[in-house]
């Protein structure tokens, strides 16, 4: 017998006041993957996320989770969620936290791995108001997989992370595939969607821009990076088959068609290109591409 | 349920605040203020009503402390983001809903009965146990009209003017509601805002307990303003979700 998809999203229409933030969106998510919505701040993700959790009902459209409607399928302990708005209760500990969560489910995750897996070792009898950014977003991980939910749904689980931080939690998202869950984690991080998506839903303007692979999404742009250093960007998004400028400081990114003819504007104009480099697009260059180049 | 119940009475009691202000600080006035007054009394007889009053008087102080402090700690857990939480839980909207009014209906007691303890064994305050029992009977339902105003605040005010309610309302309710100084004493003027207080006929109920009077009237006025508050709390969260963060 077919399973139900972990998520069936169809013709998702999200609006506050005048603004739609979700248009006509369908996503299906079949039970095992692991799906990275990415797009850039206000692109819809976490409206999609927060329809799919069941915490408002959409204007039009519809949500399955499990092959039930949402607010069912989080009753009955199918689905773990991190919000990006959630927060732990004041004048708690850790560990009470974590115990009344998990009591909740019928099948929870072992205490002891659970804290483990999670990197929350020696946390536990700390007062929630005692935790770190990052701790905070480890120990909000740790109550959305307390009860080994099918499903999990991570709305920019890393965002107040450093880096090595990030690192720890993209291998816990690893393992938590390997063993069977299907995670759906909303992110701007391009690198973040690399790294642990086996497929890539790129989102913007409330819309579905592309999906697949993150290698199928890059290839689907079939074009190159250019980059070297520069700080003056004046012009660059002019130069023939630029599609985006990006980059950070004073290293620029060019997202290019045809990377032979920007190379020839470009050294045309130019007297130097120090550190140049050209390689196939990274999924930056896509995302920027496919995003407008908005950041 | 009880899961949820023990773990938030649990966050409340934590904070030393609460206990101070809703049981020791009325249980030390209950001491003080019948030390100072009631010596003053001409005979054993007014000393007892003067001890009995004002025992009633702090009790209902206490209690209404308790209620409103408890529930209007909501718009925190609001603001922390908990109860955005607590909505990707198995657990019904309604259940936490429940929990919260529980929370304040039991935590009304240690308010309650610590002054009363105090009214009848460091101030002597003599009254038949038929009457202790309907005392703190009344006084314990009562304190849901104050319940439900604390949670219509918890509801609809943010996180700053609800810390600041916390510690200014039941100052004023019990002010107002002649708590501290006898309405008896109010000018006329003040006299009638005092009427309109919902602490007013907290006091009102008990004192019609121990003087052995009806207290089906003050019963009544207090059910009104239950019911006022609890549909206005209906409101404000239909159209206000608990979840929600913020707007």
């Amino acid at each position: 017998m077919a399973q139900t998809p972990a998520l069936d999203v169809r013709g998702l229409t999200v609006r506050y006041g005048g603004t739609t933030a979700v248009h006509e969106l369908d996503l299906l998510i079949p039970r095992g993957q692991t799906v990275a919505l990415l797009g850039p701040n206000g692109a819809g993700k976490s409206s999609t996320v927060n329809a799919a959790l069941g915490l408002f009902r959409p204007s039009s459209g519809t949500v399955e989770v499990l092959g039930r409607d949402p607010l069912t399928a989080v009753r009955t302990g199918g689905v773990g969620a991190m919000l990006q708005h959630g927060g732990l209760p004041s004048e708690a500990r850790v560990g009470e936290v974590l115990r009344l969560v998990a009591g909740r489910y019928a099948d929870p995750w072992p205490m002891a791995d659970l804290v483990a897996t999670t990197g929350i070792v020696g946390l536990t009898g700390r007062r929630t108001e005692q935790l770190s950014g990052g701790q905070r977003q480890r120990v909000l991980l740790a109550l959305a997989l307390a009860g080994t939910p099918p499903l999990l749904v991570l709305d920019e689980p890393t965002s107040a992370m450093d880096v090595e931080g990030r690192h720890a939690f993209w291998a816990t998202m690893r393992s938590l595939a390997d063993r069977g869950h299907t995670v759906v984690f909303a992110t701007h991080h391009l690198d973040e969607a690399d790294a642990v998506a086996d497929r890539v839903v790129v989102v913007d303007g409330g819309r579905v821009v592309a999906d697949g692979t993150a290698a199928q999404v890059k290839s689907g742009i079939a074009g190159r990076t250019v980059r070297f250093g520069c700080t003056d960007r004046t012009g660059l998004s002019d130069l023939p088959g630029v599609t985006a400028v990006g980059g950070t400081g004073d290293l620029v990114e060019l997202a290019t068609t045809d990377a032979e003819a920007t190379l020839r504007a470009l050294l045309a104009a130019r007297d130097r290109l120090p550190d140049l480099e050209v390689r196939g697009a990274s999924l930056e260059q896509a995302f920027l591409t496919l995003t407008g180049g908005t950041r | 349920m009880t899961d949820l119940l023990v773990f938030q009475l649990r966050r409340v009691t934590r904070s030393w605040q609460y206990l101070l202000f809703t049981v020791l600080l009325p249980a030390l006035f209950t001491v003080f203020f019948t030390k100072v007054f009631g010596a003053q009394a001409a005979d054993p007889a007014e000393y007892q009503e003067y001890a009995r009053d004002y025992m009633v008087s702090m009790m209902c102080y206490g209690a209404l402390g308790a209620a409103l402090g408890a529930t209007i700690r909501l718009s925190f857990d609001r603001a922390s983001g908990w109860l955005r939480q607590l909505r990707v839980l198995p657990l019904p909207a309604r259940t936490v809903v429940a929990v919260d009014v529980a929370v304040g209906m039991v935590l009304v007691l240690p308010s309650l009965l610590v002054v009363a303890l105090v009214g009848r064994f460091v101030n002597d305050v003599e009254l038949g146990l038929g009457s202790w029992a309907v005392l703190l009977g009344a006084l314990w339902l009562g304190s849901g009209a104050f319940v439900a105003l604390g949670m219509l605040l918890g509801l609809a005010l943010e996180e700053k003017a609800a810390g600041a309610a916390i510690g200014i309302l039941s100052v004023v309710l019990a002010a107002l509601g002649g708590l501290w100084i006898p309405v008896w004493l109010f000018p006329d003027g003040l006299q009638l805002v005092a009427r309109a207080m919902p602490s007013y006929w907290y006091g009102e109920l008990g004192r019609a307990v121990v003087t052995g009077g009806s207290p089906a009237g003050a019963a009544l006025v207090l059910a009104g303003f239950a019911l006022l508050f609890t549909a206005a709390a209906l409101a404000v969260g239909s159209r206000r979700p608990l979840h929600a963060v913020a707007g």
